[in-house]
């Protein structure tokens, strides 16, 4: 399944708004990939899409503020990565969520 | 003894041993075997183990630099630490490996390619491959056994030599065991100058290729007020730095004619509060409160900022605490403040920009929090500054937001006061309208680092132009000169709490110009203090006569070297 979702965050998915995307696709059991909405046809096998889980992929894009995202996702919890996924690109400040992978020992 | 010259950028001198800290172009990989020779599985493990010490580096690199610099300068490494888990990376390395790669070789191609492909970009996308570069020199250290120079574990007593380092680089020194620094490039307003200053490392930057010829071993002796790195030092040399330390001076200090001038520190964090009251500080000229907004998933609440400028009142009793509003935008990020992506960042929105748009809500808690803690009885008092001023209704309507704030609190029956307000003058716009600002205002602070960014059109960070980088260049002492006279002309008081005011060489120069107060790292107090006891007013005033005079920097310069 996929959406597509006008990407709200000024800073587009640069820094932090892109470690946050990583982190999200991450958290769910389905592949999650995102390209631009308009690189879908006839950019090659992957239709400009790149692993959602992978910073360097996500940065590389340089999507900007107000570009529109093709978000696809597969696998048993697909819906609820694309709802999240989609929650975060179209928030304009994110807040609360706190939390890093657990890694503070 | 050899003297080698550069420039000073922490005027404190140190003497140990020396140590280069060598970047990854010296990271040469060993010829490529026969791929049949390769053992990808051991290959594997290898990466796998070098990915492992690299995070634990990070992690400590983050907690250190969170520790002692603050959560700003920490944050880099958690983006180090997402690139060194991209599941892109990981499988092409792994996937080269299995072809009979060695793991650094595989690690070497992939990051090169991801590094090239971002320094095509442009703005942020660049610093992205820096970001790259710093996790690659991890892992290759690892798997090429390159004897690492773990900056935050150094020996006491190094010297630490670079050609370049970084302001991460930077905030990792543990300042209790490096001696000194030294660095072939940069200039002493780079933040990885600014960061060695509040960390009191004393530092020579801009040495050049000449300090290539330094090896590893040598006794060496870096003298932040001169500007010198002294390899293998004399004895009289040696014997200079015990006399050197200058002693604290805790009054208030006047010139040797009496005119008052306060010396002040400028302060960004909670643990330099303590350090500025110990040199000596007349109280905090810039308290700048980015570090309450750092690293967090959302802004701190008005009791949060309340207790935190309490807590510098605190700490100076008898003295003022000028706090600057939040000052972010151009080089300065705050994620959850989603500020905006410019192609031009120190040309768009920042400081009052933002507080007066985008960010009103957010500059009215901080107010509400100024004022609140203005009425507080804990300690000194308080003054409120607004950065990066251009136009006279920026500052009619911070006025305004003061005055509405106040009847706000007032009818929700809170204590509060209106403290002092000023602007920062760091624009030609806001020079050339001292007079105006002035009048409404009860004092100005001119902000030199940015200042001459502004009047001399360059970038503070870009070494090929750091000539041009000089606030003695005669065009900014002029811009200087305009502001502290229509200041005087509007009776309001002008400070400096740019690098330029921690400079002891430019105290007299200052003083001429008609500075009243000067406020600087901590860590050049106790000498700015001592020079200001032996400057003589005329005489100053003369010597900032003839800088206004001269047209060229070489020509300041001069005059001042007499």
């Amino acid at each position: 399944m996929e959406r597509t979702v006008m990407v709200v965050p000024e800073a587009g998915l640069h820094a932090r708004p892109a470690s946050k995307l990583v982190q999200t696709a991450n958290r769910f059991d389905a592949e999650v990939s995102i390209g631009r909405a308009d690189d879908g046809a006839g950019s090659g096998a992957d239709n400009g899409l790149v692993p959602a889980n992978s910073m360097l992929s996500v940065t590389g894009l340089n999507v900007a503020h107000g570009e529109s995202v093709r978000v696809v996702a597969d696998g048993p919890e697909a819906a609820d990565a694309l709802d999240a996924i989609a929650d975060l690109l179209t928030t304009p400040v994110e807040e609360g969520e706190a939390e890093d992978g657990g890694d503070d020992e | 003894m050899r003297t080698l010259a550069g420039v000073g950028s922490t005027p404190l001198t140190g003497i140990g041993t020396a140590r280069w800290y060598d970047s990854a172009e010296d990271l040469s990989l060993p010829d490529e075997p026969d791929p049949e020779a390769v053992d990808p599985a051991a290959e594997r493990e290898r990466f796998a183990d070098a990915r492992t010490t690299a995070r634990e580096a990070i992690r400590l690199a983050r907690d250190r630099a969170a520790d002692r610099v603050g959560e700003e300068e920490a944050t880099v490494f958690d983006a180090h630490e997402a690139f060194l888990d991209d599941p892109g990376l990981i499988d092409d390395i792994e996937a080269a490996i299995d072809e009979g790669t060695p793991a650094e070789r595989a690690v070497d191609d992939r990051f090169g390619d991801a590094i090239v492909q971002f320094e095509g970009m442009e703005g942020r996308m660049a610093e992205r491959a820096d970001d790259l570069r710093d996790v690659r020199d991890r892992l290759l250290r690892v798997l090429l056994d390159v004897d690492t120079v773990d900056l935050s574990t150094l020996p006491p007593g190094t010297v630490l030599l670079a050609e370049r380092l970084t302001p991460s680089d930077t905030a990792s020194l543990d300042p209790d065991a490096v001696a000194g620094i030294a660095t072939a490039t940069g200039g002493r307003t780079s933040h990885a100058a600014i960061i060695a200053r509040s960390l009191s490392i004393p530092a020579v930057v801009g040495v050049g290729d000449a300090l290539r010829a330094v090896s590893d071993g040598e006794t060496v002796l870096v003298d932040g007020e001169a500007g010198e790195l002294v390899v293998d030092p004399d004895e009289t040399r040696r014997a200079a730095i015990d006399d050197e330390e200058t002693e604290v001076v805790r009054d208030r200090v006047t010139t040797a004619d009496g005119r008052a001038v306060e010396v002040a520190a400028n302060v960004g964090s909670e643990p330099e509060l303590a350090p500025a009251s110990d040199r000596g500080a007349d109280g905090i000229g810039l308290f700048r409160t980015e570090f309450l907004f750092l690293d967090r998933e959302s802004q701190p609440d008005e009791d949060e900022q309340y207790e935190a400028v309490t807590a510098a009142l605190e700490r100076f009793p008898d003295d003022r605490v000028v706090v600057r509003t939040l000052d972010v935008g151009g080089d300065k990020d705050v994620p959850y403040l989603d500020l905006p992506t410019e192609t031009n960042p120190f040309l768009g929105r920042r400081g009052i920009r933002l507080s007066l748009g985008e960010h009103a809500d957010l500059f009215e808690t901080q107010l509400r929090a100024l004022l609140r803690a203005a009425a507080s009885d804990v300690g000194g008092d308080l003054a409120v500054m607004f950065p990066m001023v251009t136009r006279i209704k920026e500052v009619t309507d911070a006025v305004a937001t003061v005055e509405s704030v106040a009847t706000d609190l007032e009818a929700e029956g809170v204590d509060h006061a209106i403290p002092e307000l000023g602007a920062m003058i760091e624009t030609p716009a806001a020079a050339s309208m001292a007079d105006a600002l002035g009048d409404r205002l009860d004092f100005l602070s001119i902000g030199t680092n940015d200042l001459t960014q502004y009047v001399m059109a360059v970038d503070r960070e870009n070494d090929a132009l750091s000539e041009y980088h000089d606030p003695l260049h005669p065009a900014v002492l002029r811009t200087i000169h305009r502001t502290t006279t229509a200041a005087a002309d509007a009776d309001a008081w002008v400070g400096m709490c740019g690098e330029m005011a921690g400079d002891p060489a430019l105290t007299e120069l200052l003083v001429g110009l008609g500075l009243d107060e000067l406020s600087m790292s901590a860590v050049t107090v106790p000498a700015v203090k001592k020079r200001v006891r032996e400057v003589d007013v005329n005489e100053a005033r003369e010597l900032a006569d003839a800088a206004l005079a001269c047209e060229t920097r070489a020509e300041v310069r001069e005059l001042l070297e007499e």
